[in-house]
């Protein structure tokens, strides 16, 4: 039982980071048709922001409010030199914003060395949950995950800017010429994007080594909850990062890591097949 | 009547290759032959992303199982197949193509996945495979394969192992007549076929033509040249390993393609040239800053020359300038 439990939670945590990259996906996709291979790296820019204060003596916390403003100007600028040129071609994009992974992942490389550092855990201790001894910064992070995925759909479905947002999505031209200024939600979708991501990375260098590949690692992932869940749709992605990361823990505490991300891509590879639209358009 | 330059140009790169060898030592003339490989598999990529427009993250795949197949055969791996090159070079394309063909009917059969769709799952194939050859210990997992004999001449001599000359001119012929081939399948009726398809596959499909086989089609005949491209290969460096199949290499020759120009064949062989030569040249000397200067280029080439560096100059169909 207490298995159950502790596998449980390790795949609610995992789930709802998950669920902060792939929101970031899911919304630059949505708003501009953009596909973000250089999301992986948005992310990896977030953790090395704590990297680099951490260097200085900042306090951990300093890092995880700078990285979400730090990654937040690199998107806008990322939008203002490559990604507007762009716009409308759609298979483009992905090769554009693969340079673009490549790029920051070795101006990180060169700035920062190939090796993997490791961050001091902020919250340490464990707190007991039904006689579950479990990591308490894990809980810091589901915390800061819901909170942050709960906000974006209040933003998105409950305020005057969320209803923008909306209009430019389903029908660009036409929001436009009824005033709302388009270049200026692109802008701003995609720095808040590229934010949460950079949010994801600060949450998550604590527990994991920190390295230049890791953007990868989660990319992917997020990548087959966008397409599993269904592009477009805020909720699609819940359902996607859902499936995808708690497929990963469940198999991950069942066989070998490398023979779990098999599974996964597999059973990732099949649903995308079957359900073109995703999951969420399906069982709606 | 004069021709076109791009003509011109198409000859031109044709006689400098011919030519080489009468101004190369023996090692650059065998590093030219492993570029001329490299090229050969950027022409695969080519063939059914310029002409198709069908963009597979998972060429390497083919390029691997050719790759292997090979290794495995010539080593004597497959019972009651030999060890002969020939034998290895013929599996190799059979291989990859069966795989491209299980592959392709995933993808396209029924309602088919396009675009980012068809981008997203063949990276993640690619992944896969990867891991999988990993683990497979047959084919020697983590460390690959080692000791593939060099290429080998087909008849009976003192010395039975190819120079480098004639190596090289093997491998020439052999893209060659593989350019030959794609070039005549590009300007024939299949070819206008594969063009309508990249420019509008529901309308096409409208119009009553087959496109599901004809994808298919060429989608196979991409993984049959990968696959011969990843023999080559083997033959030539002697061994095979994981990243060979994966996900890295698969991004590379995107990246070569597209730096080329992907809707020109001979463009595409010219950016692999170009791009390979380029990392064997400065990688040494600028390091990790090449991966970086490499990221930028494809991301200037991508956003302000979507034809890529050399498309306009060898592109045979251009109309001519009045």
């Amino acid at each position: 039982m207490d298995l159950f439990l502790s596998i449980g939670l390790d795949a609610v945590s995992y789930v709802l980071t998950l669920l902060l990259v792939t929101l970031g996906l899911v919304i630059i996709y949505g708003m501009m048709n953009v596909i973000n291979m250089a999301h992986g790296e948005l992310f990896l820019l977030g953790a090395y922001t704590v990297v680099a204060l951490q260097a200085v003596g900042a306090p951990f916390w300093v890092g995880f409010v700078a990285a979400p403003l730090v990654v937040g100007i690199c998107g806008l600028l990322i939008e203002q030199i490559v990604i507007r040129h762009v716009y409308g071609r759609s298979i483009d994009t992905i090769l554009a914003t693969w340079g673009l992974s490549i790029a920051i992942k070795q101006v990180i490389i060169i700035l920062f060395g190939p090796a993997a550092i490791s961050i001091a855990n902020p919250v340490p201790g464990s707190v007991s949950i039904a006689g579950v001894d479990y990591p308490a910064y894990r809980l810091v992070i589901m915390a800061v995950a819901a909170l942050l995925a709960v906000a974006t759909y209040l933003v998105v479905y409950r305020t005057s800017i969320g209803l923008q947002i909306r209009a430019v999505i389903s029908n660009r031209g036409m929001a436009g010429s009824l005033g709302v200024n388009t270049r200026l939600m692109d802008r701003a979708t995609f720095a808040v994007g590229a934010a949460l991501a950079g949010i994801a990375g600060a949450v998550m260098a604590p527990i994991m080594s920190v390295d230049p590949q890791m953007g990868v690692g989660f990319l992917i992932p997020a990548f087959l909850a966008v397409l599993v869940g269904g592009l477009n749709s805020l909720l699609g992605a819940v359902v996607g990062a859902s499936t995808i990361g708690g497929a990963t823990s469940i198999l991950s505490s069942v066989m070998a890591q490398a023979s779990a991300q098999i599974g996964v891509f597999l059973l990732a590879i099949l649903i995308i097949r079957l359900f073109p639209q995703g999951l969420w358009k399906e069982t709606r | 009547m004069v021709p076109r330059v791009p003509v011109l140009l198409s000859i031109g790169f044709a006689v400098a290759l011919l030519v080489a060898p009468l101004l190369l030592d023996d090692w650059r003339l065998s590093q030219l032959a492993q570029l001329l490989t490299y090229g050969l598999f950027a022409l695969s990529l080519a063939f059914i992303w310029g002409q198709a427009g069908i963009l597979c993250f998972g060429q390497a795949i083919f390029f691997g199982v050719g790759a292997y197949v090979m290794a495995l055969v010539t080593l004597g791996e497959v019972p009651l197949l030999g060890t002969s090159q020939w034998t290895g070079l013929l599996c190799a394309m059979l291989g990859a193509g069966v795989v491209a063909l299980a592959l392709g009917l995933f993808l396209f059969g029924g309602r088919g996945l396009t675009g980012a769709h068809l981008a997203i799952v063949t990276l993640c194939a690619s992944v896969v495979v990867e891991i999988a050859a990993r683990r497979w210990d047959f084919i020697g997992g983590f460390n690959g394969l080692l000791g593939v004999p060099p290429l080998m001449a087909p008849w009976e001599r003192d010395d039975p192992y190819l120079s480098s000359i004639e190596t090289y001119f093997l491998i020439l012929v052999i893209v060659g007549l593989v350019y030959g081939v794609l070039l005549w399948l590009s300007r024939s009726p299949f070819g206008t076929l594969l063009a309508a398809i990249r420019s509008n596959e529901d309308r096409t499909r409208f119009l009553g033509f087959e496109v599901t086989t004809a994808k298919l089609f060429a989608f196979t005949l991409s993984g049959v040249i990968a696959g011969l491209a990843g023999a080559l290969f083997t033959a030539q460096f002697g061994f095979v390993s994981p990243p060979l199949v994966g996900f890295a290499l698969s991004t590379e020759v995107l990246i070569w393609v597209a730096v080329g120009g992907r809707e020109v064949l001979l463009a595409a062989v010219a950016g692999a040239m170009l791009v390979r030569w380029g990392e064997n040249l400065l990688s040494d000397r600028l390091g990790q800053y090449w991966l970086l200067a490499m990221g930028l280029l494809f991301i200037l080439v991508v956003v302000v020359a979507p034809r890529g560096l050399f498309g306009r100059l060898l592109d045979l169909s251009a109309r001519r300038r009045s």
